[in-house]
């Protein structure tokens, strides 16, 4: 279910980007650098294929390129819980959070990647608390 | 008498078979030797050290200029057409390049036909000339800056037989054993020779093959007895026997000792290449192979940098036997013998022309790996040095220092300094200079130098402060009048500020931006010196220091690597990740060994941190640092923290921009007074290095507890936009002030006037 949630909004940001110029008013695309998209294309694809080291190697290659931009943090949270080190997948989406801004949508889904580092690591309170301020933004 | 001889001839027998059977152990022993040593570890092979690859993107900041550099560190050669890899062309509004295939930590890179073209600072678009199509990104391979070697610090590039162009081998033959191709390992003719000179009293020498060289070199001390050539000819048919005549050429070729640089020695023909003539072994000419092969006598007493006409004369020897056994025309030797040595001329590296930011990496790689494994295996070491920031900061340092000497009046040479910059969100080291002579190998001061820290200890204070919103935020006014502070056992102590006067009332913010030290004393003996060192723990300090009232003010002496580590989980707005010079490691057939990925740790929340950021960047907009607006534009939108110790010793200077913080110290390495403040000394350095790598600005992300206040800050009461010297403050939410002053929005005289100055204007 996750993973076609995850496919499924890939697709819409990969998709959003390459449409962006055409929809003035749909949600910021992950960049205006050609390069870092094509680098979170390929982390994506890589995480896809299971291949997480590579795409935390494409994901910190796109990171030297913006490294204020976080969505780029945010895939790289979600690497770290596939790779199941809980403890920096939450304080990576935290400092995706701490850059996002504006975002709802984006500390959202930190909040939601937050809550499930936590969940995994045995904190259910602490993940019911993350998962409300998922709710909340 | 028959009967007495059989048991002698039977004692001869028994003899004869046990000296047989002595030998054919000894042969299987020096067999087993033989055999271990070839197929084992042939070379010690340093670790190879490798500087960030150049990511190539359109939009990337870059000059055709900068490119070209880059490339130059990486032994590109113009070529009209480049099409061969490492070749490239520039042509007036592109740069065409070829690059090298390449094995990176995250896998194989092809060679890739490239065009950069460029438009106002920028790469425009990269085009892949092979298919024409427009490409998002090409990495270049990068530039090999050091190797860690072996114990006897002995350097080699291994090169395969195919690689080795012909004539060399042609030249090496010619010279050293002509019949190499058909002996068995030992030539009766030479040692018919080396055994006449023996005998007739010349002691023990020459007729050695090819093989015997390489079994010397390679198993046996250079001690000369007969006992230790028969050994040594023994061993030589040995290694015949099991390998062919290209193994054993291609292991020799990359054995021999070919000279010295400083204090690394130069083994093979492979790094003997390009340490003599810049260029790789495949490329030589016959003058340059025959020049190399020469020296093979006498490294150093036919060193073409030392001896340049001994080593022509010996060229040229082995150009005669060249054309003689008739590997060469005789065209091919007179145009050969007359040309120049064609040696290029260059200062000795040593083991890395970039030795602080290596002595770093080593460090770093030592929590990791043996030491005898960095030194033996090949390892490769993928680092974050960037050349350009790197030489950037090494040229700001050593030409601003003797800009201060000479503007001084200061004897030349006194001055030295350090610098170390990364970039703020991934805590990569980008550039470590440990002093004004980057290429010294000795003390690094930006590692090993402790000085104290003065004024770049405040932020730690103020973040303690701003970390309780209750009671302090940066409206909070703090007490600049005379202080004495009084310890049973120890001196009292009472700090002054730096203009040696008291201030009244000053706002927490005004406090930091003018450095003032009295209040800081006070503000920190409140919150307790334990919590501000606390702190500085968290930061990123690891060892303990001691905790004096002095160190509200500075007093502990860190490195400059140490307050890096402090101002990167600043600038990583409250993240802390230890500072990286290492990316990743391979072994030297390109398998990933270690990969040191990118993790944080959230040290600091974000609300109070981006008040003391703000507070930073007014330091440079209006306070100690205000100097800074005279190098670099002010909507870059700094942040920093001038350092100025006693007697103006230490003058230091942390700042960072929206991309990277660089972290300078200037002083005396005998501790004396420099006259120097963070602001005249260290903070120049930094605005030379900083200008010349295209700041990013800094732009806070605001979190979203943050309201923004307009203050008087006379009385740091709420006021509003139209009053008199009224500042817009960012406050966590709910820590703002209440109370309004005389021109507050809820004073009647402060909203007329507001209305009035709204209205009309000052």
């Amino acid at each position: 279910m996750k993973a076609i949630r995850r496919a499924a909004s890939l697709a819409a940001a990969l998709l959003l980007a390459g449409c962006a110029v055409l929809q003035p008013g749909t949600p910021p695309e992950p960049s205006r650098n050609t390069a870092v998209l094509a680098l979170l294309d390929k982390a994506q694809a890589q995480s896809s294929a299971g291949q997480l080291e590579a795409a935390d190697a494409s994901l910190e290659r796109a990171l030297r390129i913006e490294p204020r931009n976080p969505f780029l943090w945010q895939e790289l949270a979600r690497v770290r819980l596939g790779q199941g080190q809980y403890r920096q997948a939450e304080n990576l989406a935290a400092k995706s959070n701490a850059l996002a801004g504006e975002d709802k949508r984006l500390r959202a889904e930190n909040w939601r990647l937050i809550g499930q580092a936590r969940s995994r690591r045995g904190d259910q309170k602490g993940a019911q608390a993350a998962f409300e301020r998922a709710k909340g933004e | 008498m028959a009967k007495r001889r059989r048991p002698k001839k039977r004692f001869l027998i028994s003899f004869a078979l046990a000296g047989a059977l002595l030998a054919a152990a000894y042969t299987v022993y020096l067999d087993f030797t033989v055999r271990a040593r070839f197929e084992g570890k042939r070379f010690a092979l340093p670790a190879r050290v490798y500087a960030r690859p150049l990511e190539l993107y359109p939009g990337l900041q870059l000059s055709p200029a900068e490119l070209i550099t880059e490339l130059a560190l990486l032994d590109y050669r113009e070529a009209p057409q480049p099409r061969e890899p490492g070749t490239y062309h520039w042509s007036s509004d592109a740069l065409d390049l070829t690059t090298r295939p390449f094995v990176f930590a995250d896998g194989p890179q092809e060679a890739a036909a490239l065009r950069v073209e460029f438009a106002e600072g920028q790469v425009s678009a990269l085009i892949d000339r092979g298919d024409g199509q427009s490409l998002q990104l090409a990495r270049l391979e990068p530039a090999l800056i050091g190797g860690i070697y072996p114990g006897k610090n002995e350097d080699r590039v291994l090169v395969k037989l195919d690689d080795v162009p012909g004539h060399l081998v042609d030249a090496l033959i010619a010279v050293e054993d002509r019949r190499f191709f058909s002996h068995h390992g030992i030539d009766p003719r030479g040692i018919a020779r080396a055994v006449i000179a023996t005998a007739s009293g010349d002691g023990v020498q020459g007729g050695s093959t090819l093989t015997q060289q390489l079994v010397k070199n390679f198993y046996l001390t250079a001690e000369r007895t007969l006992r230790r050539k028969f050994t040594e000819m023994v061993m030589a048919v040995l290694l015949e026997a099991h390998y062919s005549k290209e193994e054993i050429l291609e292991t020799y070729l990359n054995e021999v000792y070919l000279g010295q640089d400083g204090n690394r020695g130069i083994h093979g023909f492979g790094l003997a290449a390009p340490f003599f003539f810049d260029k790789p072994l495949s490329r030589l000419d016959i003058s340059e192979a025959a020049l190399l092969v020469g020296m093979l006598k006498g490294p150093t007493y036919f060193s073409p940098r030392s001896h340049p006409k001994r080593a022509l004369e010996r060229r040229n020897l082995v150009l005669a036997q060249m054309a003689e056994t008739g590997v060469i025309t005789e065209q091919q030797w007179r145009s050969a013998r007359a040309t120049s040595l064609g040696v290029v001329a260059r200062p000795s590296r040593g083991t890395s022309p970039y030795p602080a930011f290596l002595n770093l990496a080593y460090r770093q790689l030592m929590r990791d790996y043996r030491d005898e494994d960095l030194r033996s295996e090949g390892l490769q070491i993928f680092t974050t040095l960037d050349p350009r920031v790197q030489h950037s900061a090494e040229s700001a340092l050593s030409k601003r220092l003797a800009r201060l000497e000479k503007n001084r009046g200061m004897k030349t040479g006194t001055l030295q300094g350090a610098l170390l910059v990364t970039s703020t969100q991934n805590a990569e080291v980008q550039a470590v200079v440990g002093g004004r002579d980057p290429r010294f190998e000795g003390f690094n001061r930006a590692l090993d130098a402790q000085r104290p820290i003065g004024s770049l200890i405040k932020p730690v204070v103020y973040l303690t402060a701003l970390q309780e919103p209750q009671s302090y935020t940066l409206a909070t006014l703090l007490d600049d009048s005379p202080l004495v502070l009084q310890q049973p056992g120890t001196d009292d102590w009472a700090p002054l500020n730096y203009d040696k006067e008291f201030h009244g009332e000053v706002s927490l913010r005004a406090a930091l931006v003018n450095s003032y030290n009295v209040p800081t004393a006070r503000l920190g003996l409140a919150l307790g010196v334990p919590r501000v060192m606390a702190n500085l723990r968290r930061l990123g300090i690891e060892r303990e220091l001691p905790e004096h009232a002095s160190s509200l003010l500075g007093s502990n002496a860190l490195s400059p690597l140490e307050v890096t580590e402090v101002y990167q989980t600043i600038a990583g707005d409250g993240f802390r990740t230890p500072l990286r010079a290492i990316r990743a490691v391979l072994t030297a057939e390109g398998e990933p060994l270690q990969s040191y990925p990118l993790n944080v740790e959230q040290e600091i929340e974000a609300a109070p941190l981006y008040l003391l950021t703000a507070a930073m960047q007014d330091v440079v907009r209006e306070g100690t640092a205000r100097e800074l607006g005279a190098y670099l534009p002010a909507d870059l939108e700094i942040a920093g923290k001038t350092g100025t110790t006693d007697d103006f010793r230490d003058s230091w200077f942390a700042g960072f921009t929206g991309d990277r913080l660089g972290v300078v110290w200037v002083g005396r390495d005998d501790n004396g007074p420099t006259g120097l403040t963070g602001a005249s000394g260290a903070m120049t350095v930094w605005a030379d290095m900083m200008a010349g790598l295209n700041p990013a600005p800094l732009i806070l992300p605001e979190p979203e507890n943050i309201e923004r206040v307009w203050i008087d800050p006379v009385s740091g009461l709420l006021s509003d936009e139209g009053c008199r010297d009224a500042v817009e403050l960012p406050f966590i939410s709910g820590s703002a002030p209440t109370e309004a002053a005389p021109c507050g929005p809820r004073s009647l005289g402060g909203s007329i006037k507001g209305w009035f100055e709204r209205t009309f204007g000052r």
